[in-house]
């Protein structure tokens, strides 16, 4: 993809400058603002854009827990930080330039769904991230497509000004030099040259890029299994992500491959080229057939066996590194569905979690029914709608 | 002349090599205590757990008194242990107490009231958390003393550690009883 | 959450372990999905997960009404009418964040559920008798 950044700066200044050096130092120039943003600032952007808190061991302790097991299964020196965002739909994603600015974040939906080995096995697939630095490695990769998205549409725009404008000899100051007819010639050979360039390039950096993602996203599978030595925890979280339509909120182009799956969700595309994520169901089926142990060499084994291929997903070297490992069982009350209880008991927890983080204040009313006020209201009379006593908030 | 030369370059060489293989023995000692320091506190963690758990189980009638008091000796045996400094007893013991405390576990299961018990609840929830830690640093300290064992036995090293007195240290073998009940049924193929 | 009818903060009522979110000054409410799946599952009725994709195939209402703004994602609503002939119109996000009950509406259908026999085992009857449960003061 840095290739063809390079390619389109040179074009860009060759047309518009007559000087295929000039573009290439303005695309790499802004490109390099664009890095130094995204190191820096990335994940605060990222996080703010999505409206995500930071929360502390007693605000849940199950996800404290839980993100710390896999610190420690999976050897990263510093615990991440956890943040939770307001937002029913279901989906995690990690930030962090390194290991040791990194952030695990979870939606309040995602957080009531799923029962404890989901959640491990959730947060092992974003500590994978964290781990081997792909946030850093997407996140530069983004900038790089971001890059190159913005220089071509500008560029094909002012080309065609300069075209219709400049009786169709070419851009800006290439019209000035059209002294000869050999000259002429070559310059619309590099006009032409350049719109197609303009209008692939950004294809093919979104098919890298897309590619780049999606094995990313088996190899945090993999880890997922590996850290937790439970793949069967992961598979049934994506099961219940499967089964969920509600797309979320906050999310862009950009940020896609940060999350556990791809937050647009949209049903109708399902070409395998233009995802960031794999197909759902083929990430489940491969956790589902791992057999015999939770290693990388298990997970390779399952990927060519449901992709029906011969070419693994993990390179043979970190296969071997890993050895081998063997699985567990469910936690108690795990491979069974948990009686609507608990799964009630625990959106009771995460909401009500949610309204202390937001001030909100709890009334409970002789009637049985309990009023949740937020701050705005608080001071004033409440009457409960249920039977009609008036609180005050 | 060029004798001297000689004998002093293989000097140097041979100082470089000891001083080399020394620190990277001593690295994968440290790396090996480290990860022991993580399995301690896990382990630590858990005796302080068991009294409390013991004490809220304790008021429900007629719970099973056998299963608690082989948790409560079990704690006592493997903090015994602890300060022995013995690995393979330490590990043993404590294969005891996860024992203990998963047939406790289950025990558990049958009085619905319990499970109704917030602070019962808590207190699973941080068992359970501590449970999985140990295991998890478990198999990060096999890998270290795998490693630094290795190291210790591959020849030329070997001689260093033999002159310096690196000694081989044991692995935390015993699997806890949880993890064998866990442990999926073997595929042959 | 912020009542698509006055722009004002709503509260939240919760109700046998159930949460509407309530607005004091137009006396509306929001039925979230996740909400009506723990409803319906306790009942024991499969597949809560369903209950606003069931409410949005019914046919769009033929109204002058203004269209809502689901509170969620601020995308324009689906108005249909739930509980058969003389039912309520109500709005249904088509995002399936959840149902909008205006104030009036509730007590419409309350007086429906009243008129009918019991409660039924099946979506709609189901959610509007929850709601009557939780208004009938």
């Amino acid at each position: 993809m840095g290739a063809l950044l390079v390619f389109i700066g040179w074009f860009i200044g060759l047309v518009f400058a007559a000087n295929g050096i000039a573009g290439l130092v303005i695309a790499l120039i802004i490109w390099g603002i664009m890095t130094l943003v995204a190191y820096f600032q990335g994940d605060n952007i990222l996080l703010s854009v999505a409206g995500a808190k930071k929360i502390s061991p007693s605000d849940h302790q199950q996800l404290y827990d839980v993100v710390e097991e896999m610190k420690i299964a999976s050897g990263l020196e510093k615990m991440p930080d956890i943040y939770i965002i307001d937002d029913p739909s279901l989906n995690a994603f990690a930030t962090g330039r390194d290991p040791n600015h990194a952030a695990v974040s979870i939606t309040s939906g995602l957080l009531q769904k799923l029962n404890r080995d989901e959640l491990q096995g959730v947060i092992g697939h974003e500590i994978s991230h964290i781990k081997h630095r792909d946030v850093l490695l997407m996140s530069m990769c983004s900038v790089l497509l971001g890059t190159i998205v913005i220089l071509s549409f500008y560029a094909s725009r002012m080309m065609m000004f300069g075209a219709i404008f400049g009786g169709g000899g070419g851009g800006g100051r290439r019209g000035s030099s059209k002294n000869s007819g050999g000259g002429g010639g070559a310059a619309i050979i590099i006009l032409v040259l350049a719109i197609l360039l303009m209008i692939l390039a950004p294809l093919f950096a979104q098919l890298i890029y897309f590619a780049i993602s999606r094995k990313r996203e088996y190899l945090a599978d993999a880890s997922s299994a590996l850290y937790t030595r439970y793949p069967a925890g992961l598979a049934s979280a994506l099961e219940k992500l499967e089964q969920s339509t509600t797309p979320v909120k906050n999310a862009t182009q950009a940020t896609a491959p940060m999350y556990i799956v791809n937050p647009f969700r949209n049903k109708l595309n399902v070409n395998n080229l233009t995802s960031t994520h794999p197909p759902l169901e083929e990430r489940i089926r491969i956790l589902r057939s791992m057999a015999g142990g939770a290693a990388y060499a298990n997970y390779d084994q399952a990927y060519r066996q449901v992709k029906n291929t011969n070419s693994g997903i993990i390179s043979p070297q970190s296969a071997a590194a890993a050895g081998t490992v063997g699985l567990r069982a469910a936690v108690a009350g795990g491979p069974v569905e948990p009686p609507v209880d608990d799964k009630v008991s625990r959106t009771r927890d995460v909401n009500d979690m949610m309204y202390r983080m937001n001030d909100y204040k709890t009334i409970e009313c002789e009637c049985g029914a309990k009023l949740k006020v937020p701050p705005s209201m608080q001071g004033s009379m409440i009457k409960c709608p249920r039977c009609g006593r008036a609180h005050q908030a | 002349m060029w004798i001297l030369v000689v004998v002093i370059v293989i000097v140097v060489l041979l100082l470089l090599f000891l001083w080399g293989s020394y620190n990277g023995l001593v690295n994968a000692r440290n790396q090996v205590k480290n990860a022991w320091a993580q399995i301690d506190v896990q382990l630590k963690r858990r005796y302080d757990l068991i009294p409390n758990l013991v004490e809220t189980v304790k008021g429900y009638k007629n719970f099973e008194r056998d299963t608690l008091e082989a948790v409560t000796k079990a704690r006592t045996a493997a903090q015994t242990a602890s300060t022995s400094g013995d690995v393979g007893a330490r590990s043993a013991a404590e294969g005891e107490l996860s024992g203990a405390l998963s047939r406790l576990m289950v025990v558990v299961e049958k009085y619905p009231d319990l499970k109704a018990n917030q602070n019962f609840l808590a207190l699973q929830e941080e068992l359970t958390s501590t449970e999985n830690k140990i295991s998890f640093s478990r198999q990060a300290y096999n890998d270290e003393v795998l490693q630094y064992n290795n190291k210790v036995q591959q020849f030329p090293a070997t001689i260093v550690a033999g002159m310096f007195n690196f000694k081989k240290e044991q692995e935390f073998l015993q699997a806890t009883t949880a993890d064998v009940e866990r442990q999926a049924p073997k595929v042959s193929f | 959450m912020i009542c698509p009818v006055c722009n004002k903060d709503m509260f939240v009522i919760e109700y046998k372990r159930v949460e509407l979110d309530y607005c004091h000054i137009c006396k509306g409410a929001w039925f979230d999905a996740g909400e009506m799946e723990l409803l319906l599952e306790t009942a024991g009725l499969k597949d809560g997960t369903q209950a606003v994709h069931d409410v949005l195939k019914l046919p769009e209402a033929h109204t002058a009404e203004k269209k809502r703004r689901c509170p969620i994602c601020g995308k324009n609503m689906k108005k249909v009418i739930i509980g058969g002939e003389k039912g309520v119109m109500i709005d249904a996000c088509f995002q399936h964040h959840g149902l909008w009950f205006d104030g009036g509406e509730v007590a419409d259908l309350m007086k429906i559920v009243s008129e009918q026999a019991g409660c039924k085992k099946e979506t709609e009857s189901e959610i509007m008798c929850f709601l009557k449960d939780v208004f009938q003061g």
